[in-house]
This record gives structure tokens, C-alpha cells and sequence, in this order.
């Protein structure tokens, strides 16, 4: 039986309300990113890099795993 | 509207314009030499680049690039498909051997058509990549 599609989600809205609003113009200014790549990552539209995963994780000062979550596809 | 798909709309509209002016010139001067001269209008492409916003202000980030980078694929893709499809008709309707006179003009047009194409194409995927999402 085919294992599910993977999916990569994130808690990057949450994040920002707990971290005094932070606007997402803000979060990507501290990222390096546009914040139309934030909006995009928010609405599940795209999966980031190892690299700016860990440097959004770094914005929220939590460990990469706090703030993306991997489910389904189980590594053979 | 981020600046990739502000260059995207731009793009279509300019091969929008080609499109119509092409039209019009054929309608009213006939298919000839002038015709390629709409082509000009190409130029305006290199517009937004060119601009001080693109130079100052744009930024470009990991899936802006991923994003760029696929439409520029498809671009080409699609150069790919319609320069087979071309050899191809030409093989069915002249066959093999046959030796093509292609005025200069023409071949000048073909040219500029397979970049109306190639940007097209490229402008067209990233509106699409944008809007629909883009996962790496």
C-alpha cells in the first residue's frame, strides 16, 4: 500500500503572535526572505530550505523542530 | 504583488501588444518586410529591468529563484517543442531533401517569434508557480 504524500507543516503564525505580533514583513526581513515567501510558507504553499528553516528558526529563538513538523511518508 | 509577478503580468501584456500590433500591420500593410518592425515593441520588456526599482529594491530569494529558474525550464521547453514541431511539419510538407529560400526578413521574424514564445511561456509559469504554490 502506497504510503501517504508527505507533508511539511508549520507553526510559523502562531509563532509570530507569540513573539509580540511580529509582522511578517518583519519575519522576513530577519529571515532574508520576501515576506510574499512567508505569506507562501503560512498557507502551506512551499516547503523551505534546510537553510532558511533553520534561520526562521533561529528568528523565533526555538529548535527547527518547534516550528516545521514532518508527516507521513516513513523512510524505507 | 511581488516584483517577479509584476514582471510576469508586464511581460504578457507586452506580448499581448506584439500579438495585436502584428495583427494590425498584416491586415493593413500586408505580410512583408515592415512586418518584423513590430517587434520592436520587445524591447519593452527590458523595462522593468532596467528600472531603478529592480536595481534598488527587488530582491530575489530561494523560491523566487526556484521559482525563476522553472519558468525559464518551461521557456525553453516550449522553444524545444515548437523548434521540433517546426522541422517536423517542414519534413511532412517538403520532405527531407527539400532546400528551403527563406527571405531574410522571414527568418529575422521567425527569431523574434521563439522569443515572444520563450518570454511568454516563462511569464506565464511564474504567475501560475506563484499563485498555485511552488514546493521544491
Amino acid at each position: 500500500m502506497p504510503s501517504p504524500e508527505p507533508e511539511i507543516t508549520n507553526h510559523i503564525r502562531r509563532l509570530r503572535f507569540e513573539h509580540g505580533e511580529m509582522t511578517q514583513e518583519n519575519l522576513a526581513e530577519q529571515a532574508g526572505v520576501t515576506r510574499h515567501t512567508i505569506m507562501a510558507l503560512e498557507a502551506g504553499k512551499y516547503f523551505p530550505s534546510l537553510l532558511l528553516a533553520f534561520r526562521i528558526a533561529r528568528v523565533f529563538g526555538a529548535p527547527v523542530e518547534q516550528v516545521f513538523e514532518y508527516h507521513g511518508g516513513e523512510a524505507k | 504583488m511581488s516584483d517577479s509577478e509584476k514582471w510576469g503580468w508586464w511581460t504578457l501584456g507586452v506580448v499581448a501588444l506584439i500579438v495585436a500590433a502584428y495583427g494590425a500591420f498584416v491586415a493593413f500593410l500586408g505580410h512583408g518586410p515592415a512586418t518584423p518592425s513590430v517587434f520592436a515593441l520587445l524591447a519593452l520588456t527590458a523595462l522593468p529591468a532596467s528600472s531603478r526599482r529592480y536595481f534598488t529594491g527587488r530582491r530575489f530569494d530561494e523560491r523566487e529563484h526556484q521559482i525563476a529558474s522553472k519558468a525559464k525550464q518551461a521557456g525553453f521547453g516550449a522553444l524545444w517543442l515548437a523548434f521540433v514541431g517546426l522541422i517536423m511539419a517542414i519534413y511532412f510538407i517538403k520532405g527531407w531533401d527539400a532546400t528551403l529560400t527563406v527571405p531574410v526578413w522571414e527568418f529575422m521574424e521567425t527569431l523574434w517569434w521563439a522569443v515572444t514564445l520563450l518570454l511568454a511561456v516563462e511569464a506565464l509559469t511564474t504567475i501560475v508557480l506563484y499563485r498555485g504554490g511552488y514546493h521544491a
